[in-house]
């Protein structure tokens, strides 16, 4: 007995020492945070300090790595470009406002998994991910079938009588953008939220309901709060993404839907500019950087949590 | 009341390292360049010594897609058995290009006029030997001039093509004659451009007459004027041509820039469509084929492009993309009754009158008429495609 205690607190002295050296949980986070770090540097790191090396040339001429006379004309091209700066409002402005649509619409559906599904919970999560079994590409294509001036909605509204000519305004423009980004985004902003929801303490619930809390109470003053950091994370995972978005404005968004990810795209598959895609790449990660900085500002998900 | 208080400080960190990488991953990472490679002579063996079937190895095509179809390499495929072809993709001119410039290893790649004259100032493509082409004599002059830049023959022309408006004659009964039709306000959303600002240049070129190769500072800006007020008037642009073709079939577009397999196609499927010649000109593109500079494989590269002028390629080409082929005797055998079979394809629709059409066999004076594709400068393109980004960024 006496040895045993003698052996902890021998071993618990000789910790401190240890702690430098081989402490196998040091072991251990370096074995698990290695292989993601490699992957990170090399295929992300990397490319976006080599995007930043190519946005300071003058051209595409000449060998890529060979060292060049760093300007500044790309970025006085793209600061100069008033159309640039528009259509990059317009796509923080678009994306905005489909990652607040998704969002709030993705609640009840997460609200519903998480206290209303039961036992069929894991059933209904398949359900909502089903649609992430088909190509991303061929969700947008079935939009350009419904919203076509021949397409699903008109024939319903013709069939019905409803209408006479076909609507022809459904389909490409910056309305069919959003409607089919925020379809898109639907099931991805409900997963968050779905994590924010499963952390709450259900006794909670019973707590509040023990001091008189109606249900709508219940929710406002104690799911709602809790469940924030969720919702905020489901909003900047929509919110992020969209800003460069480019494939469905191609597909469904016609001549005047351009979003600012296009013009990115437009400069490195179709014009072969890197130099300026690149130096319009990097304006549009530092705006969505500081807008994302800004707004966490406002909305600090601990605070939140703290207030609740 | 905050039972996993450290949860949250995790979440919100969480929500950050998300925040960041997802932003970095937004489109337009430049890839890092591949080492090049060793450089290596051309082998100077005759191509014809080695019977073909003894012939082995493996070639790497960088093409469009469609063209990897076995039907696009039949006589390369019928007559070298031993050799295993490998094909990757580029969406566009500049798609190639920037994965050549990137350092791609494709012994060869497929570009268009207009964009042949960047891979020579940039050293990326090999002079064709053309005395190991057993098809070349069956290639015209003026294709043969079209792969020639600084006098050396660098590329074998393959397909081409006309551009013009394309346009439905029960949605507009007057023959369209112009270009201009492009600027009619009257045909107000049903109206469709190619997405591309090379493209725009032209049309304006030829509906005011401005020199297509010496474009003035003054005139590039008119013509984004030009094409800024046209926007609106479009129902969208389009990108691939199968766009086009369904923009066109299900009757929301009626009149539209667009290349001659688009008409044959909406034609075969039975869409009332005609393809103008406007009194500008009708335009016309060539696509053509390069060695890379320092492919190990430049023997076996020239038997592939010298396979692809072979007669069975060629009339595959004309049957299924409805595009011409720079072998001229494929070309003058769609007038050859005896022919006919191996001008009709039930799938695609093609038959040897619907090529006659397609390639105005009967009217030699369109192709006198026709305007070629003129080989851009870095300069241009990098100004004509800017002009055309900021007309998209207007809008």
């Amino acid at each position: 007995m006496t040895a045993s205690v003698d052996q902890a607190s021998r071993t618990k002295g000789a910790a401190p020492e240890r702690r430098g050296g081989s402490d196998p949980r040091r072991g251990s986070f370096w074995f698990l945070l290695g292989p993601p770090a490699i992957v990170l540097g090399l295929f992300l790191i990397v490319p976006v300090l080599l995007m930043i090396a190519v946005s300071f040339r003058a051209d595409l001429s000449g060998e890529l790595l060979a060292p060049f006379t760093p300007t500044l004309k790309q970025f006085q091209q793209a600061f100069a470009g008033a159309g640039y700066w528009r259509v990059l409002g317009i796509s923080a402005l678009t994306a905005f406002g489909v990652a607040a649509i998704a969002t709030v619409t993705a609640y009840p559906i997460a609200y519903f998994l998480a206290f209303r599904a039961g036992k069929r919970a894991a059933l209904y999560l398949i359900l909502l991910l089903v649609p992430f079994w088909t190509s991303y590409l061929l969700r947008v294509m079935a939009w350009k079938l419904m919203l076509g001036e021949q397409g699903v909605v008109n024939s319903v509204l013709i069939g019905t009588g409803l209408i006479d000519d076909p609507l022809d305004a459904l389909l490409y423009n910056r309305s069919a953008v959003v409607v089919t980004l925020i379809y898109v985004w639907i099931p991805f902003a409900a997963l968050p939220i779905l994590a924010g929801l499963g952390r709450i303490d259900v006794r909670l619930h019973d707590a509040a309901a023990d001091l008189y809390g109606s249900p709508l109470q219940q929710f406002l003053r104690v799911t709602l709060p809790l469940s924030l950091p969720g919702v905020v994370a489901a909003f900047f995972m929509v919110f992020i993404p969209t800003v460069g978005e480019y494939v469905t404005p191609l597909l469904v968004g016609g001549t005047g839907g351009t979003m600012y990810g296009n013009l990115i795209q437009d400069f490195f598959t179709r014009a072969a500019n890197w130099p300026l895609g690149s130096a319009l790449s990097i304006i549009m990660l530092t705006v969505t950087l500081g807008l994302v900085i800004v707004a966490l500002r406002i909305v600090d998900p601990r605070r939140l949590l703290e207030r609740g | 009341m905050h039972p996993r208080r450290s949860l949250s400080t995790l979440q919100s960190t969480m929500v950050l390292s998300v925040v960041v990488i997802l932003a970095a991953c937004g489109p337009g990472g430049a890839t890092g360049p591949t080492a090049g490679a060793a450089t290596q002579l051309p082998t100077q063996a005759a191509a014809t010594e080695i019977p073909p079937d003894e012939v082995t190895g493996s070639l790497h095509v960088l093409d469009w897609t469609g063209y990897d179809a076995e039907w696009a390499w039949q006589d390369f495929k019928n007559t070298y058995k031993n050799v295993t072809v490998t094909f990757d993709f580029g969406d566009s001119d500049a798609d190639q290009y920037g994965k050549m410039k990137g350092g791609s290893q494709a012994d060869i790649f497929h570009p268009y006029t207009g964009w042949l004259q960047f891979y020579v100032d940039e050293g990326l493509v090999a002079e064709i030997d053309t005395t190991k082409l057993k098809n070349w004599d069956k290639v015209p002059d003026s294709f043969k001039a079209i792969g020639q830049i600084n006098g050396k023959q660098y590329f074998v022309p393959w397909d081409w093509g006309f551009t013009s408006i394309l346009y439905r004659t029960d949605k507009i009964t007057t023959p369209v004659d112009s270009w201009g039709i492009l600027f009619d306000a009257k045909y107000k959303g049903h109206l469709s451009m190619w997405d591309d600002g090379p493209a725009a240049v032209t049309v304006s070129s030829y509906v005011h007459s401005y020199d297509e190769t010496n474009i003035t500072a003054d005139q590039l800006a008119s013509i984004k004027a030009e094409w800024t007020a046209q926007a609106p008037l479009n129902k969208a642009y389009w990108v691939a041509e199968t766009d086009l073709d369904q923009l066109m079939a299900s009757g929301e577009v009626w009149a539209a820039y667009a290349w001659q397999g688009a008409y044959a196609t909406l034609n075969g499927g039975g869409t009332p469509v005609a393809y103008a010649n406007p009194k500008e000109g009708r335009n016309s593109w060539v696509g053509v084929y390069g060695i890379r500079k320092d492919s190990s494989n430049y023997d076996l590269a020239l038997r592939f492009l010298d396979s692809k002028l072979g007669t069975l390629t060629g009339q595959n080409l004309v049957t299924n993309y409805f595009y011409g082929v720079a072998n001229g005797d494929v070309m003058s055998g769609i007038a050859d009754p005896a022919q006919a079979a191996a001008y009709t394809n039930t799938t695609t629709g093609a038959t040897p009158e619907l090529l006659k059409q397609t390639f105005s066999v009967d009217d030699p004076s369109i192709l006198q008429k026709t305007n070629f594709t003129p080989n851009l400068t870095a300069q241009q393109r990098d100004d004509w495609t800017a002009m055309w980004t900021e007309v998209k960024a207007s809008q």
